[in-house]
């Protein structure tokens, strides 16, 4: 037991020494102050030049209008025209977030993907990005659906019948961009409102989805776009692994295809980018070809 | 009654005035009688012209008529007419009588309810001395003839009596009895055929000149047929159903179409129900109502077949009150229910979610497989659902070996040109030759945007393609977007009774059905359907007539469905189509059975009769291909017929020298049940002979019921036995005429009679009338 008036660490008592350890104190927390805000500033600088290069997708689809003879009235909600054997078809879901999680990217990334889409396949496809809200009608008209950020999923009844009904009635449902154990339990949930008892699994590599056009062999956590640039690591949160999984029929035919700790979308949205890393675009493209070719076939 | 009275004025009937010579034995003073008599009549006028004012004109003529009759009657008597007759000499002639022996003989339509065996038996007594004799045709022919009965169904032998008769035979075969007794008494002195039937002939059908013959050849030997017509002609009430029309061979799960027609006599106003029945299980109903009293109809059934194997399908149409013949009600057929799978290759010049929802479709059909080719990319294929690591590995095939091992293509949005001339042309032989199915289904790059106007596949399509080739001569690149329009897809009025539309039974629902789907699109320009081609599914769009949605016709041996839609499966993916709903998988299903079900293999079996006795014979019949689906005339076909005791015959079949590939060879039946033919064919092609191609039939022996269809007594066909002959019809009830008819038969030993007619009651009444009359008319105006 220590004597009564002993100071527990031998030295701290004395009033001088503390006026200099505050000092050393003050002066670290203004050089890490300043480190940030250089470094911040240097990075808004980067950040703003690489953007001073990129087109609007204003310029991107006016580029695509000239390229494809198509009418693209910009990005929207409802129905394009008819004719197309193929549109990419944003699933527009009510979520977290001022502006809705499902805008992500939207839609650039979209557009950037039906340009490569149409240009390595035959696909008669839409050159268009074409959000469709889930509980609307002609929902069942675009046998494909894109969603991301469904870790911030929080689906309206309506909308969890109307994605059901879809799902059993033979559509698609490929989702990505979501992170780490929290944002999965929220999609998991999610998902077992829409499909209850139906279990997510992995799918093996030799599932046909990695077969349909390219022969993927390994699945690569692409990250986004500020990861991509940066190099180091590619995870977000608590998302180290990538994983592909499904959620599949008594048929054992693929409904749900779920890209967690990964970002195809911004690999797609930045892959003219030329800082962002080849590898992660030319996979994203693959992988989403696959996922299209697989949708039309099976 | 006329003829009794004929008889007793006359002292003759009618047939011996008919068959006999009237003559006059004329002595040389009757000529002076004669000129006396008229002298007479020249003194009697010249008294009536004396007498004119009391008489009048008209009086005058009467009794100058009169007289004269009466002069000239006497004067007829003194010339002693006679009837020269040729009678048969008794008990020196043969008189045949066939009694006809089969199953339609026990229809009781004859008066309170009797059998036509009934009446037979009656006229053929056994013991004389038992029963109305002396209206029974037999003991009156044995008074006059020597009779010889035979009693004849699908055989003819003869019989001591008629009571030998069981009426079991399963068919009728007058031309088959006649020529049996005719042969028989060759040798004989023959009166004449008695025919006793009811002229319900179950095998002339098909064979009239040999009946021709036949009846020539009998007189020409001076034989005539007396047929005696036993039964009604006309039932009061009856339903008949006849023999369905429908394959031998089925595939498991199909929607079987069926044509039963029926026959409706006295039902006017009447529904019948017809069901189909799979052991002892309805799988089809269908009512018609007849709207005559004599009405010919079918109907068409639409029957689930669901179980593999040899199937006996009856159909049946609960009897009607009154109706007395309920055996024709029922019909039943045996068919084969396949289970191997039919093969279809569907091939899309880009991917389309078309191909997703059909391989959805069929993914439940184990009697389908749809190998799958979609070009991804240019020069890059996909396959999917393909049997092996070879099959269509080297793209959309381009040998006929390759391509004719299926039964059926699908082609979707592709282009004319991704096809090679020679591809084309086999796509054409594909339906025309080989018997496959072709489906085009409608798509940016299809039709004639796709540029088949000019292609040999055009002359398959059930639809003409317009000329969209702009100006320039430059190929379109698609259509363009003016081009695409929705189209509300209802069936037609063929449609609605085809079975690959008709989703629903009830013509109502059906109708219903199709209204409450959503509207489907086209994007291609279409002319619009062949002659001969059948349009099922009509689109209504912008336009103001209706477009063809679904078209359909048989090309060469095989068949062409046109798709002008291109999108079929926003049926499965709409958000007004229940999620439970069926619709496109069962049109998917069934279109594409219907497309490939009739596609025949390398070697196509058949037996014909397919319904036999036993003991008939029963040709099998084959066809024999190669690879390539060109005919075989040198291969070893040989048959194995399994009957239903389990004995197996082997039974080769020879190339008949007649048509290229085809081969026959005969089984005589032994056993009463289905027979199974499997037939192989070795050195068809260039497979292992452990591979040689292999088919199947079946027939049936045994269990013919014939004799209850077309039952009605045929008089017709008795009556022109008898005028062919010489002979005459009667009616049941007429012995009498008919001995008498056959003793002035003029056939066999006869004997020339000579009958006066001066002694005859007519000569005495009339002379005794024209007498009366003279005198009634002079004592009505107070002459002496």
């Amino acid at each position: 037991m220590l004597p009564a008036g002993e100071p527990l660490i031998p030295g701290r008592g004395n009033a001088c020494g503390r006026f200099r350890s505050v000092r050393r104190r003050a002066i670290l927390v203004a050089v890490a102050v300043l480190l940030a805000a250089s470094a911040s500033a240097g990075l808004w600088l980067r950040k703003a030049t690489v953007a001073a290069f990129q087109p609007t997708p204003r310029q991107i689809r006016e580029m695509l209008a000239e390229a494809t003879g198509d009418d693209l009235g910009g990005p929207r909600f409802g129905l394009p025209g008819g004719g197309h054997d193929f549109y990419f078809t944003r699933a527009a879901y009510t979520g977290y977030g001022w502006r809705g999680s499902w805008q992500v990217d939207y839609p650039k990334a979209d557009v950037q993907f039906l340009i490569g889409l149409r240009r390595l396949t035959n696909l008669d496809s839409y050159a268009d990005a074409n959000g469709v809200r889930l509980t609307d009608p002609g929902l069942g008209k675009y046998p494909f659906l894109y969603a991301v950020e469904v870790g911030y999923m929080a689906m309206t009844e309506q909308e969890v019948l109307a994605l059901r009904r879809y799902l059993q009635q033979g559509g698609f449902l490929v989702v990505d961009d979501f992170w780490g154990t929290a944002e999965w339990v929220n999609f998991a949930h999610e998902m077992g409102r829409v499909l209850p008892g139906r279990q997510i699994e992995d799918i093996p590599l030799d599932h046909p989805v990695f077969r349909s056009f390219y022969n993927v062999d390994e699945i690569v956590q692409v990250p986004n776009l500020g990861q991509g640039i940066r190099g180091g690591p590619t995870w977000e949160r608590d998302g180290y692994q990538p994983v592909v999984r499904g959620i599949f029929d008594d048929d054992r035919r693929l409904m749900v295809l779920v890209n967690w700790n990964t970002d195809l979308g911004d690999a797609w949205e930045w892959a003219e980018h030329p800082y962002y890393p080849l590898h992660y675009s030319t996979y994203a493209y693959e992988m989403g070809v696959n996922f299209i070719i697989y949708a039309m076939t099976h | 009654m006329f003829l009794s009275l004929f008889e007793w004025l006359l002292g003759s009937p009618p047939v011996a005035f008919e068959r006999g010579q009237v003559e006059l034995l004329v002595p040389w003073e009757v000529f002076w009688v004669a000129a006396g008599a008229l002298g007479v009549v020249v003194f009697f006028l010249l008294g009536y012209r004396r007498l004119g004012r009391r008489l009048g004109r008209r009086g005058r003529f009467l009794l100058g008529a009169a007289r004269t009759a009466a002069l000239a009657l006497v004067l007829l008597c003194l010339l002693r007419p006679q009837l020269v007759l040729s009678l048969v000499v008794p008990q020196e002639n043969v008189v045949a009588v066939l009694l006809d022996d089969s199953r339609s003989m026990r229809i009781p339509d004859g008066e309170e309810g009797r059998s036509r065996s009934e009446t037979v038996l009656a006229a053929f007594p056994d013991d004389p001395d038992a029963g109305p004799v002396e209206a029974a045709l037999g003991p009156l022919l044995r008074e006059t003839f020597v009779t010889r009965l035979f009693r004849f169904s699908d055989t003819t032998e003869r019989v001591a009596s008629a009571s030998e008769l069981d009426f079991a035979g399963a068919r009728t075969d007058v031309l088959g009895g006649l020529r049996r007794v005719a042969d028989e008494l060759a040798s004989l002195p023959v009166a004449g055929i008695v025919l006793m039937s009811d002229g319900a002939d179950t095998l002339i059908g098909g064979g009239e000149e040999e009946l021709d013959e036949t009846l020539l050849d009998l007189r020409s030997r001076g034989i005539r047929v007396y047929p005696v017509v036993i039964g009604s002609s006309s039932f009061e009430a009856d339903l008949e159903l006849d023999p369905p029309d429908l394959p031998s061979k089925v595939l498991r799960g199909s929607l079987l179409e069926i044509r039963l027609p029926l026959r409706a006599v006295g039902l006017a106003g009447r529904t019948a129900r017809v069901e189909a029945l799979d052991g002892g299980r309805i799988i089809a109903t269908e009512s018609v109502r007849f709207s005559a009293d004599s009405v010919e109809t079918a109907v068409t059934l639409l029957a689930p077949v669901e179980e593999a194997g040899v199937r006996r399908l009856r159909f049946r149409v609960a009897p009607f009150p009154g109706e007395i013949l309920t055996r024709n009600n029922e019909q039943s057929v045996l068919i084969e229910v396949d289970d191997e799978p039919l093969r279809l290759l569907y091939f899309e010049g880009q991917p389309r979610w078309e191909l997703k929802f059909v391989r959805r479709a069929v993914a439940g059909d184990p009697e389908l497989h749809v190998s799958c080719l979609i070009r991804t990319a240019e020069g890059k294929f996909y396959r999917v659902d393909v049997a092996s690591a070879d099959e269509l590995a080297g793209g959309f095939p381009d040998t006929r070996e390759e391509l004719f091992g299926y039964d059926g293509v699908i082609l979707g949005s592709v282009e004319a040109s991704f096809f090679s001339q020679d591809q084309l042309n086999m796509l054409r032989d594909f339906v025309s030759q080989r018997g496959g199915g072709l489906l085009t289904l409608g798509g940016t790059t299809a039709y004639g945007e796709g540029g088949y106007r000019d292609t040999p596949l055009a002359e398959i399509l059930p639809l003409t393609l317009p000329d969209i080739t702009p100006p320039s001569g430059e190929p379109t690149g698609g259509p363009p977007p003016s081009a695409f329009r929705d189209l509300r897809v209802l069936p037609t009025r063929a449609g609605a009774l085809h079975p690959v539309v008709r989703l629903n039974a009830d013509p109502l629902a059906n109708e219903a059905l199709y209204q409450s789907l959503p509207p489907l699109s086209s994007v291609n320009r279409l002319e619009g359907p062949k002659p001969g081609a059948a349009v099922l599914l009509e689109g209504l769009g912008p336009g103001e007539e209706p477009e063809p949605v679904l078209l359909i016709q048989r090309f060469g041996r095989g068949r062409a469905a046109s798709l002008t839609v291109q999108d079929l499966w926003v049926w499965q993916m709409d958000a007004t189509v229940p999620v439970e709903d069926q619709t496109h998988e069962l049109l998917s299903r069934r279109l594409l059975r219907w497309l490939a079900a009739d596609s025949p293999g390398r070697l196509e079996v058949s037996a014909s009769p397919n319904r036999s006795l036993v003991g008939e014979r029963v040709t099998l019949r084959a066809r024999v291909e190669d690879e390539r689906f060109l005919a075989v005339n040198d291969a070893l076909v040989e048959a194995e017929v399994t009957g239903p005791d389990g004995v197996i015959s082997a039974v080769p079949l020879r190339w008949t020298g007649q048509g290229d590939g085809e081969y026959s060879g005969v089984y005589v039946t032994e056993g009463a049940g289905a027979h199974h033919v499997e037939v192989r064919a070795t050195g068809a092609g260039s497979e292992p002979d452990s591979e040689a191609p292999r088919s199947r039939t079946l027939f049936e022996a045994g269990t013919v019921e014939d004799e209850f269809f077309d039952a009605e007594a045929d008089p017709d066909l008795l009556a022109r036995i008898a005028d062919a002959t010489g002979g005459r019809l009667f009616e049941a009830g007429a012995a009498d005429e008919l001995v008498t008819d056959l003793s002035l038969a003029e056939s066999g030993t006869t004997v020339v009679e000579r009958r006066e007619l001066w002694n005859v009651p007519a000569a005495f009444l009339l002379l005794f009338g024209l007498l009366a009359a003279d005198w009634g008319v002079r004592h009505a105006r107070g002459l002496p």
